[in-house]
């Protein structure tokens, strides 16, 4: 919002004031003391959650050797990109990226439209029982049968070791539908209204008028629903029990960092000469592969991280907004 | 002649509220296989006893799955099974058909009479398919079952057949009916149907989804009151009543089991419960810093660990706590000097053991979640009006005081409501991160409840476990849901607001 000149005015006669009883502004000992322990504890803190990413990273980035003998500690030594090509030749982990950006990309976009549908249905006040169908969709959040029925019921539905069983169950989301049914019902009806009155029907309204308008709470909800499935684990571990090609992303860096050791046992035998195979072997260690590929699994949350930003406070009120 | 078309309008809508129900029923059990009428064959090389009409249908291949293996070693005709498939198909589109003659009905005139086209159709397809179905049945018969052995290979005359034999019956009765009225009526030059509709119409294929994934896991919990083994039927031989409700009482080595989880998920809750003004006082500290790039830049990274996966924080975890992690190697860069402080190198890291557990879980929990928990204080600190302040300060009052008699004061409701929300789950923990951290040594510190029903029911559910853990899942669920509505009507009464 543009200042206006009046406001200016009072900020510039404030600073003025300030400046001439700075004696009277100026800080106690006691305020000097909480400052410090404050600053401290968010300095402290803070790096408390960086530090870690930053670790992982300087460790993918050198010199093997230097990792192994653990030298690597505050910056990086020997630098190199090696692990990271290296990386092609870790068996399995090519599928599971596809199927973590598929199931993300996937996954999404139809929950995304389908979210913005029936948020924008469940405005409309004229539908069939609306009332009754709102309710039967909001309290499907507040309960739900338990692991061990949905399970069954997903093995019942032909979902296990299938590639749907990522997207299909996901589409309809509660939570998403009423931050977006919350947002539609602050778009003036005027806008509606005329639209109907020229002769548009309820689709054509939603796709050219209440979509377009509704851009700012749908990236959240996308950006929100994208974190989700890039970071699921536990629907991948029970049901694609049978088909190892379907793992996520996260499934297969749990994997890995359970086996220990002996990940070169993971490696797919690598195709190009042996020679070749026994320098990669040497230069790979357990300890770095592992670190890779959980760096390869933070980049994509990194990146979409400013963007996030712009959103997460959007959502969070609103989310406080009841439904 | 005007009474005789009312009575005649009044059949035709009665037959039509019929015809919708009797389509809704028959979608509803297109995904029941108890229903299936395409399971003619049983026994271990026979189709899956889990196997709904709906998958014979879309999937060839899972309903061949089984019986490939009779095909290939007893010469069992495939042929049978490509019809059977084909039938399934031809019925799921039959009834397809007929849930869109359904939805048209719901328009004019003009609707109508195509809707009636439709359900006619619909209702012929129907049958088409329960006779392919029999056909195939009755092509079954000549094969020689007892070269297989019965236990192995069995004719099955599923129940499926007469549900879907009646149900289709009807419906091509009804539609009959329905296309006869409608033939002689005038239409009007275009299709129109009442706004009420069209909105239902549009928001049914996800009644369906809400259906399926929400609402028909609940008839899972029928799988409590049997002896239950993957693969195996529910029938009345293996209905056990409340068995398994009595065992979690009266067998030693459950009770012992469920009373130590139960104390892991109290446990761990309550640390939770008690420190959840942990994110308050974050906030609140927060705003008292004035740099506007250190507030910033302190809420960004803050924030980062509650969008990475618990997988990915048990990377970190080992990154900086294993044997040879950050604080090993760091503790050996100057051996001597910390040893004056008494600190070694513990040679086997900082993860294992089941020292503290709950603190630990408690720990790396709050790192994660503290900096996006605590953005809901900032927004809240953010309204408060700024009068109060200036308000105070021309009082006299100091930091201390403005927090206490303002900040807290006006962040206390959002405060009851997240503890009220905390407190009703009160038993889900999630299982994430406690499966990923557990190992040999702490799992037994670790094991919380819904850690506990995976472990029982899906990681040994082959052992029979899995009707116990539906027990024990279904009764969280349902205390779950009284504490939620326990603290809805507290929020009621207290400050006269739902939570929900």
């Amino acid at each position: 919002m543009a200042k206006t000149k009046q406001e200016k005015l009072d900020l510039k006669a404030e600073k003025e004031y300030a400046k001439k009883h700075k004696k009277k502004y100026a800080l106690k000992p006691g305020d000097v003391v909480f400052n410090i322990v404050n600053y401290g504890f968010f300095g402290i803190f803070t790096l408390s959650c960086l530090f870690p990413f930053y670790y992982l990273f300087i460790n993918t980035v050198s010199n093997n050797s230097f990792v192994a003998k653990g030298m690597v500690n505050f910056y990086p030594r020997g630098f190199t990109v090696s692990n990271y090509i290296a990386l092609k030749n870790v068996s399995d982990l090519g599928s599971s990226l596809i199927v973590s950006v598929g199931r993300t990309v996937l996954g999404t976009v139809l929950m995304v439209l389908a979210s913005a549908l029936i948020g924008y249905l469940m405005t409309k006040q004229k539908m069939w029982k609306r009332k009754f169908w709102y309710r039967f969709l909001v309290i499907t959040m507040y309960f739900n049968a338990g692991t061990i029925p949905w399970y069954l019921n997903m093995v019942m539905l032909g979902l296990t070791d299938n590639f749907m069983a990522y997207i299909i169950p996901g589409i309809v989301a509660p939570y998403n539908i009423i931050l977006v049914k919350t947002y539609v019902e602050s778009i003036p009806a005027e806008l509606e209204e005329s639209a109907f009155i020229d002769g548009a029907g309820y689709f054509t309204i939603f796709k050219n008028i209440i979509f377009p308008l509704c851009k700012p709470i749908l990236a959240t909800i996308a950006i929100f629903g994208a974190v989700g499935h890039w970071n699921s684990f536990t629907d991948s571990l029970m049901l694609m029990q049978n088909s190892t090609n379907l793992f996520t992303l996260q499934h297969r860096l749990w994997i890995y960092l359970n086996s220990a050791s002996n990940l070169q046992a993971l490696m797919a035998n690598p195709t190009g000469g042996s020679a070749a195979a026994a320098a990669l072997q040497n230069a790979m260690n357990a300890k770095v592969i592992k670190y890779t590929i959980s760096m390869v699994s933070i980049i994509p949350i990194l990146m979409v991280y400013p963007f996030m930003m712009r959103y997460f406070e959007k959502g969070i009120m609103l989310g406080a907004v009841k439904g | 002649m005007k009474e005789l078309k009312a009575t005649n309008n009044k059949v035709t809508d009665f037959s039509y509220v019929i015809l919708r129900i009797l389509t809704a029923f028959s979608v509803i059990l297109l995904f029941f296989p108890g229903v299936n009428p395409a399971r003619i064959l049983t026994g271990t090389f026979g189709i899956s006893k889990n196997l709904s009409l709906f998958t014979s249908a879309i999937s060839y291949e899972s309903l061949v799955k089984d019986v490939e293996f009779a095909v290939m070693r007893y010469d069992y005709p495939e042929y049978i099974m490509l019809i059977l498939c084909i039938a399934s198909i031809v019925l799921l589109a039959g009834i397809a058909f007929s849930v869109a003659g359904c939805c048209f009905s719901l328009g004019n005139i003009k609707c109508k009479k195509t809707g009636s086209k439709l359900s006619l159709v619909g209702g012929i397809l129907m049958v088409i398919g329960v006779v392919g179905i029999v056909v195939s049945y009755i092509l079954t018969k000549d094969f020689d079952f007892a070269s297989v052995g019965a236990s192995k290979f069995a004719l099955n005359f599923p129940t499926g057949i007469i549900v879907f034999g009646v149900l289709s019956a009807v419906a091509l009765l009804l539609s009959v009916v329905v296309a006869i009225a409608y033939a002689k009526q005038q239409a009007e030059e275009h299709y129109w149907m009442e706004s009420k509709y069209k909105l239902f119409l549009m928001f049914l294929p996800f009644i369906l989804l809400i259906f399926i994934f929400s609402y028909l896991p609940l008839y899972g919990w029928r799988y409590s009151f049997y002896e239950y083994y993957p693969g195996g039927t529910l029938s009345k031989d293996n209905f056990v009543g409340f068995k398994w409700f009595t065992q979690l009482f009266e067998n030693d080595a459950t009770r012992r089991d469920v009373i130590r989880v139960l104390k892991n998920t109290l446990g761990m809750s309550t640390i939770g419960i008690a420190t959840s003004w942990f994110a308050m006082a974050f906030a609140i500290l927060l705003t008292e810093i004035k740099t506007g790039w250190f507030r910033r830049f302190v809420q960004i990274f803050t924030t980062i660990p509650n969008f990475i996966s618990w997988v990915l924080v048990y990377a970190l975890a080992l990154a900086i706590f294993s044997s040879d992690g950050f604080i090993n190697n760091f503790i050996k860069l100057a051996p001597d000097f910390f040893e004056k402080l008494g600190i070694t190198a513990a040679s086997e890291g900082y993860l294992g053991g089941d020292s503290h557990s709950w603190l630990k879980m408690w720990a790396w929990g709050t790192w994660k979640g503290i900096g996006w928990s605590a953005i809901i204080y900032i927004a809240g600190i953010s309204g408060i009006d700024q009068q109060l302040y200036e308000a105070a300060t021309v009082d006299g009052a100091g930091r201390f005081q403005k927090i206490r008699h303002i900040t807290i004061p006006g962040l206390i409701p959002t405060y009851c409501v997240l503890l009220l929300m905390s407190i009703a789950g009160i038993l889900s923990n999630g299982m994430d991160q406690y499966l990923v951290f557990s190992n040999p040594q702490n799992e037994k510190t670790l094991e919380v409840l819904d850690l506990y029903v995976y472990n029982l029911g899906i990681a040994n559910g082959a052992q029979g476990t899995i009707p116990l853990s539906t027990v024990i899942g279904m009764t969280k669920s349902l205390i779950s849901v009284v504490l939620l509505f326990l603290a809805n009507t507290i929020s009621k009464l207290v400050r006269g607001e739902s939570i929900f």
